[in-house]
This record gives structure tokens, C-alpha cells and sequence, in this order.
């Protein structure tokens, strides 16, 4: 019952920054906002069984790609980055973000039931080093990218 | 009775829904590619729950097989869209905008 209520809160987090996303006036809270939801599906992805997966979301989709998006946006004039207006969306996303991974590492390895021995039942050694990943290291990953991104939003405001 | 597989695999098509009605709507191109992005997202969502049927799955290799093409999935999807962007560089060099129909204008 409680891994139904944590599959439900993920999807319900993951569609709501989804929204923001799509549906933002603004390109750069759109930017933001689909840099969580591609976080959140990264640790969906990681509490639900798979870590290699989910850290290759978190890195190629929440690093790369809105980097990439950063740029994109700076190079084409499209940013208009109010980071002062938005500073407590900002503010209140990145907590949210934070207390959802704090709950999720508190709950999930009861829930989930996928510990590291049972990877090797299934000849996934070559991958089994992931999961030396604590829930502890996979928050600091978060953290850092969510702050490099909010840093690198700064850099580039109009405002100082 | 609802699962986990039930829930994520109905976001998952609720986020493709969403993204394709947004580039449908998206008056930016920018906004269009993170458009594909979060119908990119919704799609791996629902691949990964179709693989969600419990821990002895794994012993099946029905987890290892939808796993593989989640990774696939996004490796490809990443290399889509780091495309898409470099096309949506080029138009706004070549038109001086990314509003869909004012390229259409200023093409003709």
C-alpha cells in the first residue's frame, strides 16, 4: 500500500512540474521546471529498480541536455531570465525536490525490495559497482546539479 | 486493484499526451524541442512500468529486456534533441525568430 502512495506522489510531482513546464509563459521557468521533472523521473527510475538508469537520466537528461537548453536559449536572445521575480518558485521547487528525495531515501529500501544481491542472481556484475550508490550519494548528485543549474541561471540574469 | 505499474503507466501516457498537445500549442521553438522532451520522458516512463511486475521478474529477464530499452530510449532521445536544438540555432541565425509563423511569413 505504501509503494502505491509513493508511485502515486512521484507521478503526481513529476505531472505537475511537467505542466509548469509545457505551459510556463516564461522559457526559463519552463527550463527549470523540466529540469525537475527530468530529476524526478531519474529517481523514480532508481527507487522502482533500476540505479544505472536512473542515473543515466538524471545525467544526460537534468545535466546535459538543460545545459545544452541553457545555451540554446542565452544564444537565441529567448531567455529574458528574471531570476529575481521567480526567485521564490525557484526557492520553493528546490525544496520540494529536496523533500521528495529525503522521503524517498528515507522509505524506499523498504519498499522497493530490490537490494544489490539480487542483481547478481541475474548476471548484471558488470553494472553492480552502481549500486554502491547510496540514497545519501544519489541526493548529493541532485543537489549539485539543481544548484549548478539555479548558478548558471544567475550568472546569465539581467538583473545583478 | 491499483499498481505501480498502473500508476506509472498512465502518467507515462498522460505526459506523451500532454507533451504533444503543447507542441501542437507551443508558439516557440524552443518550447517545441521541450515539448519532445517531456513526451520523450512520458515515453520512457511507460516502457519502464511495463516492466514493473514484481521483484521475481528479474529472474524472467522481463526487467532486463524493458531496461535495455529505456537506456537506449534516452541515449537516443538526448542525441534528438541536442539535434533539434542545433536546428532551431540555425533557423533563428538564418530568420531572426522562433515563432513558427513568422518563419512561415518571412519564408514566402
Amino acid at each position: 500500500m505504501a509503494s502505491e502512495i509513493l508511485s502515486v506522489a512521484i507521478s503526481v510531482a513529476i505531472v505537475a512540474t511537467a505542466l509548469v513546464a509545457l505551459f510556463s509563459k516564461k522559457v526559463s521557468i519552463s527550463l527549470i521546471f523540466l529540469f525537475y521533472a527530468s530529476t524526478l523521473l531519474g529517481i523514480a527510475f532508481t527507487v522502482y529498480g533500476n540505479a544505472l538508469v536512473g542515473l543515466m537520466q538524471i545525467v544526460t537528461f537534468s545535466g546535459a541536455v538543460s545545459v545544452l537548453f541553457l545555451t540554446v536559449i542565452l544564444l537565441t536572445g529567448e531567455s529574458k531570465l528574471d531570476i529575481g521575480a521567480t526567485r521564490l518558485t525557484i526557492a520553493v521547487a528546490a525544496g520540494a525536490l529536496v523533500l521528495v528525495v529525503l522521503a524517498l531515501t528515507q522509505i524506499s529500501p523498504g519498499l522497493v525490495g530490490l537490494q544489490p544481491s539480487e542483481y547478481s542472481d541475474v548476471s548484471l556484475a558488470t553494472f553492480s559497482f552502481l549500486w554502491q550508490y547510496r540514497p545519501w550519494d544519489l541526493l548529493i548528485l541532485v543537489t549539485v546539479f539543481a544548484s549548478a543549474m539555479v548558478t548558471v541561471a544567475n550568472l546569465f540574469s539581467r538583473e545583478t | 486493484m491499483v499498481t505501480d505499474q498502473v500508476v506509472f503507466l498512465s502518467t507515462g501516457i498522460l505526459l506523451v499526451f500532454l507533451g504533444i498537445a503543447s507542441i501542437s500549442y507551443s508558439k516557440n521553438l524552443v518550447k517545441t524541442v521541450m515539448s519532445f522532451q517531456v513526451v520523450l520522458l512520458g515515453a520512457n516512463l511507460a516502457l519502464f512500468a511495463s516492466g514493473i511486475t514484481g521483484p521475481q521478474s528479474l529472474v524472467g529477464g522481463t526487467r532486463i529486456t524493458t531496461d535495455s530499452f529505456v537506456f537506449l530510449s534516452i541515449l537516443v532521445g538526448a542525441a534528438m534533441e541536442a539535434v533539434g536544438l542545433a536546428i532551431v540555432v540555425n533557423v533563428y541565425r538564418k530568420y531572426g525568430t522562433l515563432n513558427p509563423s513568422e518563419i512561415r511569413k518571412l519564408r514566402h
